[in-house]
């Protein structure tokens, strides 16, 4: 049942909040370096699903393997372990505001002593070099533009050099025209083989990243397949439906 | 009307001084516990939660004066503090008065820290448990560094509230401000002009106090909440 190429792999999760049920029985697996995108109406249990795969939600039934590790058995130094290989960004960026953005990158690395506070650093400016705003370094997040922080949100990921990106709507709460930044930069990361999960609207850039899209609907993957598949040549009337409201 | 003071300055001193000394300890005493409390309440074990409502509740709920006399009838029975004067008063009554001091002041500061902590968006503990740190961690060095920032003022409040209610010690005869006041009185039979002193003197020590806290905000808030 457990394929070593799949690094991660989720097995009939079902997760409800007392008699709300959000997750019914949910299954997929995902590849390195693959990049799998949860698309869906809101309400569809898209987010809580990917804040499954990294316990941030607990108290599921089913199974959550990372690298072939069951999370919800691990204890809670083995759960801090794998959390540090499954890098987050949230919709609401949720950078430290009482750090510079150079110690909301390097905060992590260094107090997990993964990390001199000077190689810390110097990843740090690479990072921000990265994502364009090396010279922001010195900044207090408040002083950015949403685009901006989410950029230093997906530095500070970055910098524990995880092994999958998780993003939850990464951009839902971006002015439009700081949407195409973080998209850029959720590009090259793509293109440089990091292994990402995304829950998103953007449905050209979805189309345009995706090896596989889930269509999620009602806690269900209602839907699933290659990019192509979904927005080209699917049959499933849910999906279609939900597509042509949004695109 | 305040001729008294030439010959009885010194006794007001050291009143000063036993005040300032029970009022610090009762701070410092007051922060650890509210830091205990809080974190206990905020705790998923339910006993520990339980505990820390008790004595919230307990310490709400009753008179700060009664919570001093038991807090010392029961200690001096328990251990025994050599009766070492210090500033006027035997240490004997000093250490459990601003123990109690401080055990009054845990359960207001266990609350205020609390509302910090809530004023902090769980993002915060999100993002710092996604980068792969210990609850501990995140508590300590994301969440309770922007809570203390944004509770400076109640904190404030909090402080300057246990200055003044450390007149209570005179109850258990420790010789801080109000004590050393009364006594004054009692010698001149007339007990007005010193205690308008003893009221001056907790003017200006809370009035200090209240600078030192609006500098403290300042320091704190400067770093961040303007842009650039």
């Amino acid at each position: 049942m457990t394929d070593s190429a799949n690094i991660i792999e989720v097995n009939n999760l079902k997760k409800a909040y007392g008699n709300n049920v959000v997750l019914k029985d949910v299954s997929f697996t995902v590849k390195k370096s693959e990049k799998v995108v949860l698309i869906g109406p809101s309400g569809g249990g898209k987010s809580t699903l990917l804040r499954c795969l990294n316990r941030l939600e607990g108290d599921y039934s089913g199974e959550v393997r990372f690298e072939n590790e069951d999370l919800m058995n691990a204890g809670k130094e083995k759960l801090y372990q794998l959390r540090q290989k499954m890098g987050m960004v949230f919709q609401q960026f949720n950078l430290f505001p009482h750090k510079t953005v150079l110690e909301n990158i390097t905060f992590a690395p260094i107090k997990l002593k993964l990390a001199s506070s000077e190689a810390a650093k110097q990843q740090a400016e690479q990072l921000l070099e990265q994502v364009g705003l090396a010279e922001k370094a010195a900044a207090y997040p408040q002083s950015l533009s949403g685009g901006q922080q989410q950029r230093v949100a997906i530095a500070r990921a970055l910098a524990m050099n995880p092994e999958v990106m998780l993003f939850d709507e990464p951009t839902s709460a971006l002015d439009p025209e700081m949407v195409g930044d973080v998209l850029t930069v959720m590009e090259q990361l793509a293109a440089n083989g990091m292994t990402m999960i995304i829950v998103t609207h953007e449905m050209a850039f979805a189309q345009n990243v995706a090896d596989k899209v889930l269509f999620m609907d009602q806690g269900q993957i209602a839907d699933s397949g290659s990019a192509e598949h979904i927005f080209k040549s699917t049959t499933n009337p849910r999906t279609k439906e939900f597509l042509s409201k949004v695109m | 009307m305040f001729g008294f003071l030439k010959q009885y300055y010194p006794v007001f001193i050291e009143g000063t001084a036993q005040t300032i000394l029970i009022s610090i300890i009762g701070i410092l005493i007051g922060i650890l516990l509210g830091l205990v409390f809080v974190l206990m309440r905020q705790s998923k074990l339910k006993v520990l939660e339980y505990l820390a409502r008790i004595y919230i509740a307990i310490v709400r709920g009753t008179p700060a004066m009664i919570q001093v006399m038991l807090i010392y009838y029961t200690l001096s029975k328990v251990i025994s503090v050599p009766q070492i004067q210090f500033l006027g008063s035997g240490l004997d009554r000093v250490i459990p008065g601003s123990i109690a001091l401080g055990i009054n002041s845990g359960a207001y500061t266990a609350e205020i820290f609390r509302s910090g902590i809530i004023s902090i968006s769980r993002g915060q503990t999100e993002a710092g448990l996604s980068l792969g740190l210990s609850e501990k961690t995140t508590m300590f060095s994301i969440v309770l560094p922007q809570a203390v920032r944004n509770i400076l003022p109640a904190l404030g409040n909090e402080f300057i509230s246990l200055v003044k209610e450390s007149s209570v010690l005179f109850y258990i005869g420790v010789q801080e401000v109000t004590a050393q006041a009364l006594g004054v009185g009692g010698t001149l039979y007339n007990f007005v002009p010193p205690l308008i002193v003893a009221a001056i003197i907790y003017f200006v020590l809370t009035f200090i106090l209240s600078q030192l806290m609006q500098l403290a905000e300042k320091k704190m808030g400067k770093k961040y909440l303007q842009n650039n």
